[in-house]
């Protein structure tokens, strides 16, 4: 009666599986005869910036006619899984495999080893055999934002800058690009401080640059989280300070669009997956592709906050 | 209550009948094949070579955590600490082979020194400081040795390890992956240890009833700081070859990896009171759940349904281990 039982239970477990595996993977798995299909392993498909990738990949595939299949772990910290996709999406033979890195270097064995095209998105890393690497030009990025707040600025007008953590590339570069422009508009910059691109960080380090220099009139940080401390810090003091952010994240708009921020220099993260299938074409054809390919800046003020808001949203569905 | 029975592998057997038998020792095997074969008639690159040795060389992680963590469940313990503690021993072996640029052997070392470390060190809050569950001690060390890993360098990786420390992840004979070998290595050993040898027997003893153990003479402190030791050393060994796979240690590696052990052993038919579980049901364990992860990622099912169906395996098969229970009580 029990080892019936036993075998029965098994036996509909798996058959459960069975089912559920079926029917997901229909709809993913397009049978298009001879199309040529694109592989994309993101860092994780569960948070906004990721959702926007994956519609940009989507959308690509859809307007060139390739099979794109988009998958990643359920975490940017679930590095080992992600390399456990790269393998089963190359042991299912795709044109090309599009790849943004968790762990930059964990990705190296397993990518050198693909035997097709392999092309890096929003994340570099040092691999061979890549065809290109897709994604903002962060020094660019810092000098839009160092224009666009100069603009907002008299000359000669105090200003501070807040940095990511200490040594990490991204956000380096873009502080120097926004030192750059704005010692080219004649800005005087009396601070320049990390906040580990954390925004409770950039609270009180903002409030400690405050306490020494209150006629501050405006703040460049290298990505909008900490911009949104540095808001809160400024606001607290009732002071009118312009404060520009990077990255283009949601609440960054939002809070444009609320007259709060005054603008954001935004990455364009639909573009990165658009282009990265784009190109993933491109090499399957044996035509060349750029080593690097600048994935462009968007600068979002009041003015176009409302139509950026409205195209996350479009995309996020 | 009835008095529970230790039951070692052999008296279970000797009281069921053959059909018996052969389901309780074989269910978890039955299982495997039924989920191949079902994999195997939805996609066809499943029952490929080059398929089948990623999945033999994605379970290796697993399957070595899982062995050590075998031994803790035997014992109706557990150890979460495996996860944190192969980043801590990671880590360290980074720092000594890379960064101060030591023998690599040195490096080999003290990743395998610092998994047994961390091991004993579960084995003494358990039974010098008397902390009620180990639950309590590895949930302790899990967070302590996660500390530590990402203090060390600041939360850094390491790349660039020496052929010798990548060898045993990264290399091949023939189509098979080293990794896969080392782990039949292992499982072997374990086996030897497990049936054949006394402690091995005082294990499933102490599982079976601590007290009646205590009193029949056996030093259960011993043996469970033994249990603990070795579980930690396999977290070691198994961050050694999870750096040769990705020529990297980073703080963040084994990450919630205690959770896919523990479910490698349940899935294999170890009992959570105690005294029942074998090492081959172990391996099957592991490679349940990477066949099953491989198998979903084949059919482009998202990460998110994977983890449900992983979710509805493990109390699947738990909810045998119940039925299984009733049984033996009642008999």
């Amino acid at each position: 009666m029990k080892k019936k039982w036993k075998v029965f239970s098994a036996a509909v477990a798996v058959s459960c599986i069975a089912l559920i595996a079926g029917c997901s993977g229909d709809k993913e798995v397009s049978g298009g005869g001879g199309k040529e299909s694109v592989s994309v392993v993101l860092k994780t498909l569960s948070s906004p910036y990721w959702k926007y990738v994956e519609a940009g990949a989507k959308a690509a595939g859809k307007e060139l006619g390739v099979d794109v299949n988009v998958v990643g772990p359920n975490a940017e910290s679930e590095v080992m899984q992600q390399i456990n996709m790269i393998e089963d999406q190359l042991s299912q033979s795709p044109g090309a495999l599009v790849v943004s890195p968790s762990q930059p270097d964990t990705v190296v064995p397993a990518l050198e080893a693909a035997n097709v095209p392999v092309l890096l998105i929003d994340t570099d890393a040092d691999v061979k055999n890549k065809i290109t690497f897709i994604g903002t030009e962060n020094y660019e990025a810092g000098q839009e934002g160092g224009k666009l707040l100069a603009s907002m600025l008299q000359k000669g007008d105090k200003v501070a800058l807040i940095s990511g953590a200490l040594g990490n590339t991204a956000t380096d570069e873009r502080i120097k690009g926004a030192k750059e422009a704005l010692k080219e508009a004649g800005m005087e910059i009396v601070a320049e401080q990390p906040a580990d691109s954390d925004k409770t960080k950039a609270i009180s380090v903002m409030e400690n640059i405050l306490q020494k220099h209150s006629d501050i009139k405006g703040v460049f940080s290298a990505n909008d989280d900490m911009a949104l401390g540095v808001l809160r810090a400024v606001e607290a003091k009732g002071l009118d300070v312009k404060v520009i952010g990077t990255d283009g994240t949601k609440e960054a708009v939002e809070s444009i669009l609320a007259g709060k921020l005054a603008g954001t220099i935004a990455q364009s993260p639909y573009d990165m997956g658009y282009e990265g299938v784009k190109n993933a074409l491109e090499a399957i054809k044996g035509k060349k592709v750029e080593k690097r390919i600048n994935s462009g800046v968007d600068i979002i003020t009041k003015e176009n906050a409302k139509e950026k808001l409205e195209f996350l949203e479009s995309i996020s569905k | 209550m009835s008095q529970v029975v230790i039951q070692t592998e052999n008296e279970v057997t000797k009281k069921n009948r053959p059909l018996k038998k052969l389901l309780s020792k074989f269910g978890p095997l039955i299982g495997l094949v039924l989920l191949s074969s079902v994999l195997t008639l939805l996609s066809d690159k499943f029952l490929t070579v080059n398929n089948i040795m990623n999945i033999a060389r994605q379970s290796t992680i697993n399957a070595l955590l899982a062995i050590g963590m075998l031994l803790p469940i035997l014992t109706a313990g557990i150890d979460l600490s495996v996860g944190s503690v192969l980043a801590i021993s990671v880590m360290f072996m980074g720092i000594v082979s890379v960064n101060l640029g030591m023998s690599p052997i040195v490096g080999i070392l003290v990743c395998l020194l610092m998994g047994a470390g961390f091991g004993w060190l579960n084995g003494i809050l358990l039974t010098k400081l008397r902390l009620p569950h180990p639950f309590i001690s590895t949930l302790g060390t899990m967070n302590i040795a996660r500390g530590i890993a990402l203090i060390v360098t600041a939360a850094a990786p390491i790349a660039g390890f020496p052929y010798m420390i990548q060898f045993l992840g990264r290399e091949f004979v023939g189509p098979i992956p080293v990794s896969f070998l080392l782990v039949i290595v292992v499982y072997v050993i374990f086996h030897i240890f497990l049936t054949r040898t006394q402690t091995g027997r005082y294990i499933y003893a102490i599982g079976g009833n601590p007290e009646a153990a205590r009193l029949s003479g056996i030093n259960v402190d011993r043996v469970l700081i033994i249990v603990y030791t070795i579980s930690g050393l396999m977290a070691g060994l198994a961050g050694l070859v999870m750096v040769g796979r990705v020529n990297s240690a980073f703080p963040l590696a084994g990450l919630s990896y205690e959770l896919d052990a523990i479910a490698a052993v349940i899935i294999g038919g170890a009992s959570f009171l105690g005294g029942v579980g074998t090492v081959w049901g172990t391996l099957i364990g592991a490679l349940i759940i990477a066949v099953l992860r491989n198998g979903l990622n084949l059919l482009n099912v998202s990460a998110d349904f994977q983890m449900t169906v992983i979710g509805a395996v493990i109390i699947a098969a738990v909810y045998v281990d119940v039925l299984r229970q009733r049984k033996s009580k009642k008999s």
